[in-house]
């Protein structure tokens, strides 16, 4: 199956664009609708639910530190329980990587290339993806860690330019309806959040396994971190418009402006976006291509590549009809969905499997 | 064998992925540089656009200007439609070059549409992915067409000369973002630079006439309500901290002649005060400025009358303020201060409370000012200029 290994580090650097990449474009809308002028707060409490699963999944990991959950829910839950629960995992990751690949060809299409085809601006992503994969765990990290910069400092230089025109009293009265509006606001986000479920399927691989708690604990706090920046740098620009914005931060991008030459930066933010979604496919393709093969207990899931590359590309065709459900479903849908496969399922995984240790320790010892 | 096949193959492929579809060339475009919008009769309204001529750059025609018309290097086509996409589709009709409008940096509604209501037209801008939000968004004195149609023979065309005077501050400098967060935001009032033609001379062509910002139109909700003039629109500059470089004269005392003080700097800070159910403003102004005309015949170098000039200075800076917010809350009613924000901000429960009312309180809310001025410079000479030493008074 797969003989590469990562380094923790480059667990972290392939997780860091995976969660941000698109949660900065789309998501600070969604907040601010519920969090007002609040919504930068809203990131922190729903990094809680991102601290929480990437704990559960290494306490996990420890009980089977050479499997995915796809092997070892088999010995939790039994064969076929386990099964079914493999099949719901495989279900989510293709289902969610269409969706992403969805969301990022239409951005694409509605900002930039407004008259090319929708599903060539999806197989195209699909098609670079799927060499990516085919090239392993080891080559995605390597290739996170090589566009890393590319996707960090476009973003920061972006921040920087747009001072200038930061309203700073914008923040005011902060928490002014109390502390609810932020918290509704973080349930999208921690949707987000639930995503470092994916470090399950990237433990077995580390080199060194005993960092890999500490660097998927630091990810999640970097991905808050870079959350309450963007969203307070959106907040500083766009003040009360935030909401009504489908893509705060192009917005942003686009208002730069310094001595009047330095203008229209909006193709930064397709930059990071393009590198930080292509990072993010590649790794829930990964992930989709791996768990199938270790759910039909395949010897090798190259050749399983291509097939589920024809599927994530249907799915984004299928589940979504145009960007106003995307925009529904990230915000009614994916946060629970997402939270109930990601961090709830793994969580009772987790009690049996302990429950069922102590049970074989007790019957071990009478 | 296998190599050469690959190779065909990867060359074919970028042939395909290189994006050919939304491949635009500039010479396929009509650069838009400025749009009018006016109110037209029946419900329908007419979209001009200010299109660039790139020949006429190229052949050197921006500088043959003088004789009038015959160096445009813009041409203005407009038409009809019940709304801007409609005119717009209409007008690309009959137009050779698809229109670009990432570089539209001006925007004038006419008067006739601004008192109508601008928000369905304001959709459309902000909708389309290509109008920039920092455009900037005007209001013409009576039609908003024939803006576009004047010559400007220091600038490229009339909308460039339209953005450098914003740019100088001396108006207000509203941009679409700007104006987008106003009618959002919780005052639901918006303020915007008013442009009118100065006449040409006499013996010129019409389109010799030159726009310039003479004042400010007042919003309540997205309809224009009023105007501030000039004199007024200082005032609310004052109160918005957007003041720059605009001269400040003033007499001082029973003296002849007057003192100019061109402002430096100033710090503005709103301080909502809500007291025994009161609603106060509190504007503290801190400023410092240079003096650059002495008309009376004292000798500014004396602290003592530094001091009485920097209160003259002061005095005068409150009266602007006071008649400006005199009109905008008497006489318009309309918060284009955004002092309903500053009490959001500080009294978010209060304004809670309120929240409904706003309209009847804002009418009431006193105004405090508090005003630091200093004169810090006098220029290149002490004691009046080109007066002999026996007329200058020293005390």
């Amino acid at each position: 199956m797969e003989k590469g290994k990562i380094s923790a580090l480059q667990m972290a650097i392939m997780m860091y664009p995976m969660i941000v990449a698109s949660a900065i474009l789309g998501v600070p809308s969604i907040t601010a609708k519920y969090a007002k002028n609040d919504l930068w707060l809203s990131p922190i409490f729903a990094s809680i639910i991102g601290y929480v699963t990437v704990y559960i999944v290494y306490k996990l990991h420890e009980l089977y530190p050479k499997q995915t959950v796809i092997q070892f829910s088999e010995y939790i839950l039994g064969r076929l329980l386990g099964k079914i629960l493999g099949l719901l995992f495989l279900f989510f990751y293709i289902q969610t990587t269409g969706v992403i690949l969805r969301e990022y060809a239409e951005f694409i299409v509605d900002s930039f290339l407004v008259r090319t085809p929708i599903s060539v601006t999806m197989a195209s992503m699909v098609l670079l993806c799927a060499f990516i994969v085919y090239g392993g765990l080891e080559v995605i990290g390597r290739a996170a860690q090589l566009f890393f910069p590319l996707f960090v400092f476009p973003l920061l230089i972006l921040i920087i330019l747009v001072v200038p025109d930061f309203e700073f009293k914008n923040i005011f009265p902060i928490l002014g309806d109390g502390i609810w509006p932020p918290i509704k606001g973080a349930i999208v986000p921690s949707g987000w959040f639930t995503e470092f479920f994916m470090v399950i399927f990237l433990f077995p691989f580390l080199t060194d396994k005993k960092k890999g708690m500490k660097y998927g604990m630091l990810t999640v706090f970097a991905v808050m971190v870079t959350l309450v920046v963007v969203n307070l740098v959106v907040l500083f620009v766009l003040g009360s418009a935030t909401s009504s914005k489908v893509y705060p931060l192009m917005n942003v991008a686009r208002y730069i402006s310094i001595a009047e030459f330095f203008e229209n930066f909006e193709s930064a933010v397709m930059a990071i976006w393009i590198v930080g979604t292509f990072i993010k496919i590649s790794g829930f393709y990964y992930v989709a291509v791996l768990s199938t093969a270790q759910w039909l207990k395949l010897s090798d899931y190259r050749p399983i590549i291509w097939p589920i590359g024809i599927l994530i590309v249907v799915f984004g065709f299928w589940s979504i009809p145009n960007t106003l459900e995307i925009e529904r479903f990230n915000e009614g849908t994916f946060p629970m969905f997402g939270i109930i496969v990601q961090t709830i399922i793994p969580l009772l995984l987790l009690l049996i499997a302990v429950l069922r240790k102590k049970k074989r320790k007790k019957t071990e010892s009478s | 064998m296998k190599n050469i096949f690959l190779l065909v193959l990867v060359s074919g492929v970028t042939l395909l992925v290189s994006g050919c579809w939304d491949r635009v060339e500039v010479n396929d475009l009509a650069i838009v540089t400025a749009a009018a919008i006016d109110k037209k009769d029946d419900n329908q309204i007419e979209l001009s656009l200010q299109i660039f001529i790139p020949k006429a750059l190229s052949s050197g025609g921006g500088q043959g200007g003088g004789t009038g018309g015959g160096g445009a290097v813009t041409l203005v086509t407009s038409h009809k439609g019940s709304n801007i996409s409609d005119a717009l589709s209409k007008l690309q009709s009959e137009f050779p070059r698809r229109v670009f409008w990432g570089h539209c940096k001006v925007f004038i509604f006419g008067e006739r549409l601004a008192k109508a209501g601008i928000q369905e037209q304001m959709d459309f801008l902000l909708r389309h992915p290509q109008p920039r939000e920092r455009a900037y968004v005007y209001v013409s004195e009576g039609k908003a067409k024939p803006i576009l149609e004047l010559f400007a023979p220091l600038e490229r065309y009339s909308a460039e000369r339209l953005r450098e005077i914003s740019d100088l501050h001396l108006g207000m400098q509203v941009t679409l973002q700007d104006l987008d967060e106003k009618l959002i935001g919780i005052a639901q009032a918006a303020a915007l630079p008013r442009v009118d033609i100065l006449p040409p001379e006499k013996g010129q062509e019409k389109s010799q006439g030159k726009p310039y910002i003479v004042g400010t139109a007042v919003f309540k909700k997205d309809k224009m309500i009023g105007k501030l003039t000039e004199n007024e629109t200082r005032g609310i500059l004052w109160i918005r901290n957007e003041i720059e470089a605009s001269t400040v004269t003033f007499k001082l005392g029973a003296e002849k002649g007057k003192i100019s003080i061109n402002p430096i700097e100033a710090t503005i800070k709103l301080v909502p005060v809500i007291q025994n159910k009161k609603w106060i403003m509190v504007v503290k102004i801190d400023t410092e400025g240079s003096i650059i005309q002495n008309g009376t015949n004292l000798n500014l170098s004396s602290t003592k009358l530094i001091r009485a000039v920097e209160k003259a200075f002061a005095k005068e800076i409150e009266k602007r303020i006071k008649l400006a917010f005199q009109q905008t809350q008497q006489v318009l009613k309309a918060d284009i201060v955004g002092f309903g924000e500053e009490f959001f901000r500080k009294y978010p429960k209060q304004w809670k409370e309120n929240e409904g009312r706003w309209d009847k309180i804002y009418p009431e809310i006193e105004l405090e000012i508090e005003i630091k001025a200093h004169v810090r410079r006098q220029g290149y000479i002490n004691k009046p200029g080109g007066m002999p030493e026996k007329e200058v008074k020293e005390q």
